[in-house]
């Protein structure tokens, strides 16, 4: 048999209580799998405090630190710290929480510890809603979808936060977009953050099927969509918020073929389907000349 | 599996929660209601091969480098890849997948390439097996013959080959010109099957004329008659015997077999298939200017269609919508034709529109030569009434060539009429197959199952556009000057950029994808396979979506 593509090791077991299909445990298992075993995660509420499984049990088969919705990153800040006061500098401190975790409440304690610069890699899985407890918008929700805050008939009018670049003015060494689509993209940016100190940003597009009313087969092709139709950039950020790089090496598909299977946009008419479309074009059009900007300064990226 | 923990009092806990163990006490599989199964498929491209070569798999087996094993398995089903590599029709290509996103595979030039290794590496053929006590007579030495032969004797049994001509190859050798087919290439492909076992050859020898079949059904186990089509049909006009008509059969004998013709002349050949094409191509060769005339237009024309657009590269003309009348001869020499004009009108059973005269349209063309290449028809004479016949063709019963008579078999365009060397090769395979189980007593396998399969069964994220790899060739100008072989096999490099470009239809080829992105961790990689544990497969089918070919398939949970 051929190389396997991925490293085999699985930390990550079956058992645990994901939905069918979903795109968070996907992203973890490919996260543990660079990682390895020198691992501690730091998990707040979100789906994935209730995927891995029930006391005393675990499907993940390194220590996770549970801990309170807002305070992921402060709390792995204070793991790595307890480590480091007992000699060990070379576990990996992972904070694992979910967007709303991260782009709204958690938003305060990661600011803070990205600024100090504290030695964690901190993962947001995005699933673009606060999936755990019944599918309620979050600033990460993107505009146009329904979440049962925002029903079809009030659907989300607001763009999706720019998390990227609120970490990116933190000035921290080591930001990137992932997806669960892409896995040896995705393991070769966690390996590199690993290897990277002070904090160190990535944030993974995880599906998922039930809050996005999308069949559950097509997650990873949704990861996949996302990303060629423009909608979630693949991109890095290095050299303490100074480089931007861009993945542009794929074949461009559409908005609309992106957005048709899920049920959360399906209330969109064609004009505002085109509208919204209209609008990704424009964000990645702004990434593209950020980046290029970015590269003609000189001195910047050493 | 881990058990489920339970603690009798609150001493039994631990005094901070943690865990104790791992979740597999959790058998999520009873969440299931569809279930994904490995389900490996039928490739297109070999059902659309008549002798079945399992393409797929000696593709996969060229990727991975394994060039003699891939040798092996076309072996299986195909005695000469180097011949037919270089003169197949390809009707496997027509099927192939690709074919339907950008460009079929070219599975020609792969097993052409693969054909050549093995001619190179006369140690690949393995022994026979251990010598048999039956021993058979195979009458004719073209592809179903010789293929006949292979099959028996790699299978131990004693093969008599009889021949009319000197030399062994049938349409192989006297038909298809060197350009095509060099004859030192035919040479080793017929020497490589006539040591891979107990074969012995009896040349010039007419069956029926310098030994009765009589006889040989009497002296042997069982008898294949693969003697294919060897008389070219008449025009039925006035002169068709006068000097200057000749039948292209015997034209493309005689240039074959290295006479030297003299051929300035203006010259018109009569026909649309692969030997109109051939003498056509070989009279330009000879000097001649050549005119192809043909009934019907280029659409219908039976020839290969990469052969038709070389003859025309080469500057064949082409007059079509037209049909000889009448020869008229000058003292028993040809001079002139008169051609009748054609249109085409109502369809016909093979599907093409039929010509038919245009009332009081006929030119005349000054001639030099004619070349009949309208079909080609049995000599039957040494056969019946023994052998029963239907549409002057041997009549057999069943799949594997039966014919009336208990141990005689036959194959290849003697039944089919005018067809191609490789469905003369399974003809004979497939006769030969059937010999050697009537021999040892046993039953004939099932049917191969016919799965659809098209472009919607391959998850097209997964591969990028290309343009199919061609042969290398001579220039045109090069081509026409001479007999030397036009087209080139690959090396390695391009044979390797071509195998790429398979789908794999079907078929798991390892590239690992549900294993990966299996979000319950359920599906075991194994050294040479991948099991799915149903105790934890949730049944999300993303296994199923994410398999670039659809090598697994779906069922339904309780049926
Ligand atoms: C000019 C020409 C070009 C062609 N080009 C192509 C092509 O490019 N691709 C393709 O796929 N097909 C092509 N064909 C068709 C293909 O060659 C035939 O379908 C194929 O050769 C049939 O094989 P066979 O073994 O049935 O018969 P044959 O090849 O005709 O062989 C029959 C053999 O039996 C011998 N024989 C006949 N009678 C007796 C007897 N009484 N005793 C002993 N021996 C006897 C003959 O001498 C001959 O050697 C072409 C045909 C012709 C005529
Ligand atoms: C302070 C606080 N507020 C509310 C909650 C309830 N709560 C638990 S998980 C969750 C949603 C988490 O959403 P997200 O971070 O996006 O993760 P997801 O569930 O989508 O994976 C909420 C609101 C809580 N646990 N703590
Ligand atoms: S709700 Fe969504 S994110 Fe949560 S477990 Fe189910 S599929 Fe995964
Ligand atoms: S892509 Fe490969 S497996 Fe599929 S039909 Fe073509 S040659 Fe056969
Ligand atoms: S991806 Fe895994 S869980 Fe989903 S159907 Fe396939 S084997 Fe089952
Ligand atoms: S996804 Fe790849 S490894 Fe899995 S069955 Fe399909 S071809 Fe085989
Ligand atoms: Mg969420």
């Amino acid at each position: 048999m051929r190389e396997a593509r991925i490293p085999t090791e699985e930390l990550m077991g079956s058992g645990h209580l994901a939905c069918q299909g979903c795109g968070a445990t996907i992203a973890m298992r490919f996260a543990l799998k660079a990682l390895g075993r020198e691992t501690i995660l730091v998990i707040p509420a979100c789906c994935w405090a209730v995927i891995d499984g029930t006391f005393p049990h675990s499907a993940v088969d390194i220590p996770i630190f549970h801990t309170a919705f807002e305070t992921a990153a402060v709390t792995a800040s204070g793991v790595k710290a307890g480590l480091e006061m007992r000699g060990d500098f070379e576990t990996t401190v992972v904070a694992w929480a979910g967007d709303g975790g991260t782009f709204d409440i958690g938003l305060q304690a990661l600011s803070g510890t990205a600024e100090r610069n504290d030695d964690i890699i901190y993962v947001c899985y995005d699933n673009e809603a606060y999936m755990n407890t019944g599918i309620q918008r979050s600033s990460s929700t993107p505009v146009g979808s329904w979440t049962t805050t925002t029903p079809v008939t009030n659907y989300k009018k607001r763009p999706k936060k720019n998390m990227v670049d609120i970490m990116a003015a933190h000035a921290i060494p080591y930001i990137a977009t992932a997806s669960v689509a892409y896995p040896e993209d995705l393991i070769r940016k966690f390996k590199k953050a690993k290897a990277i100190k002070g904090t160190k940003y990535i944030q993974v597009l995880a599906p998922c099927p039930t809050g996005w009313k999308l069949s559950p087969e097509l997650s990873i092709w949704a990861a996949r969509k996302a990303v060629t139709s423009k909608v979630y950039p693949m991109l890095e950020i290095t050299e303490n918020g100074n480089k931007l790089t861009v993945w542009k090496d794929f074949e461009p598909t559409s908005f609309k073929e992106y957005i048709k299977p899920q049920g959360r946009f399906r209330h969109l008419k064609e004009n505002e389907i085109e509208e919204i479309a209209k609008g990704v074009e424009s964000s990645w059009q702004r990434l593209l000349a950020r980046e290029k900007m970015l590269a003609s300064i000189p001195g910047l990226d050493t | 599996m881990s058990k489920q923990i339970k603690f009798e009092s609150y001493r039994e806990m631990p005094i901070r929660p943690m865990t104790l163990d791992n979740m597999l006490w959790n058998e999520t599989g009873s969440w299931r209601n569809v279930k994904p199964v490995y389900d490996n498929k039928v490739s297109p491209c070999i059902l659309g091969c008549p002798a079945g070569e399992n393409i797929q798999h000696y593709i996969q087996l060229v990727i991975d480098k394994k060039y003699k094993e891939a040798w092996e398995t076309i072996i299986e089903s195909n005695p000469m890849p180097a011949a037919t590599g270089r003169v197949c029709s390809h009707p496997c290509m027509g099927k192939c997948t690709r074919g339907d996103y950008d460009e079929a595979v070219n599975i020609n030039a792969i097993e052409s390439a693969l054909g050549d290794m093995g001619l190179d590496n006369p140690g690949w053929m393995r022994e026979s097996e251990k010598a048999k006590k039956k021993k058979v007579a195979v009458i004719g030495s073209g592809p179903a013959g010789l293929s006949a032969a292979f099959y028996l004797a790699r299978g131990g049994y004693s093969v008599t080959l009889y021949e009319s001509e000197k030399a062994l190859g049938g349409v192989l050798r006297w038909g298809i010109p060197e350009y095509r087919l060099p004859n030192c290439v035919l040479d080793r492909v017929i020497e490589s099957i006539l040591n891979s076992g107990p074969i012995s050859v009896k040349a010039e020898t007419v069956v029926g004329k310098d030994i009765k079949l009589k006889e040989l059904e009497d002296s042997f186990d069982a008898v294949f008659i693969g003697v294919g089509l060897m008389e070219s049909r008449k025009l039925g006009i006035p002169n068709e015997d006068c000097e200057g008509v000749e039948s292209g059969l015997e034209y493309l004998k005689r240039v074959n077999s290295g006479d030297n013709l003299d051929s300035s002349k203006k010259t018109v050949v009569i026909g649309g298939g692969n030997t109109a094409m051939d003498v056509a191509r070989s009279a330009l060769r000879k000097g001649s200017d050549v005119t192809v005339v043909y009934r019907r237009t280029q659409a219908e024309m039976p020839a290969i269609a990469s052969e038709i657009e070389e003859a025309e590269k080469e500057g064949v003309n082409f007059r079509f919508l037209a049909a000889p009348k009448e020869i008229v001869a000058e003292g028993g020499k040809l001079s002139k034709v008169i051609f009748q004009e054609m249109e085409l009108g109502e369809p016909d059973e093979s599907g093409r529109r039929r010509p038919v005269p245009l009332e009081g349209k006929t030119f005349t063309m000054e001639v030099g030569r004619l070349f009949t290449a309208i079909g080609e028809k049995a000599d039957l004479d040494g056969f019946v009434p023994e052998i029963d016949t239907e549409w002057d063709l041997i009549k057999v019963s069943g799949e594997f060539g039966e014919t009336n008579s208990k141990n005689i078999f036959a194959g290849g365009d003697i039944v089919t009429g005018a067809a191609s060397v490789v469905e003369a090769v399974a003809a004979g395979r497939k006769a030969a197959e059937k010999i050697i189980r009537i021999f040892i007593g046993e039953a004939d396998p099932p049917k191969q199952e016919e799965t659809e399969f098209g472009i919607e069964n391959i998850n097209v994220d997964y591969f990028t556009k290309s343009n199919r790899t061609l042969k290398p060739r001579i220039s045109v100008e090069e081509a026409k000057n001479g007999f030397e072989e036009i087209f080139r096999g690959f090396d390695e490099q391009l044979l390797q950029k071509e195998v790429d470009r398979c789908f794999s239809c079907g078929v798991c080829n390892y590239c690992d994808n549900c294993w990966v992105y299996c979000p319950d961790a359920a599906i075991v990689r194994k050294d040479d396979r991948y099991e799915i544990d149903y105790d934890y497969c949730k049944g999300c089918l993303v296994c199923v979506e994410e398999c670039p070919r659809s090598a697994l398939s779906i069922e339904e949970e309780g049926k």
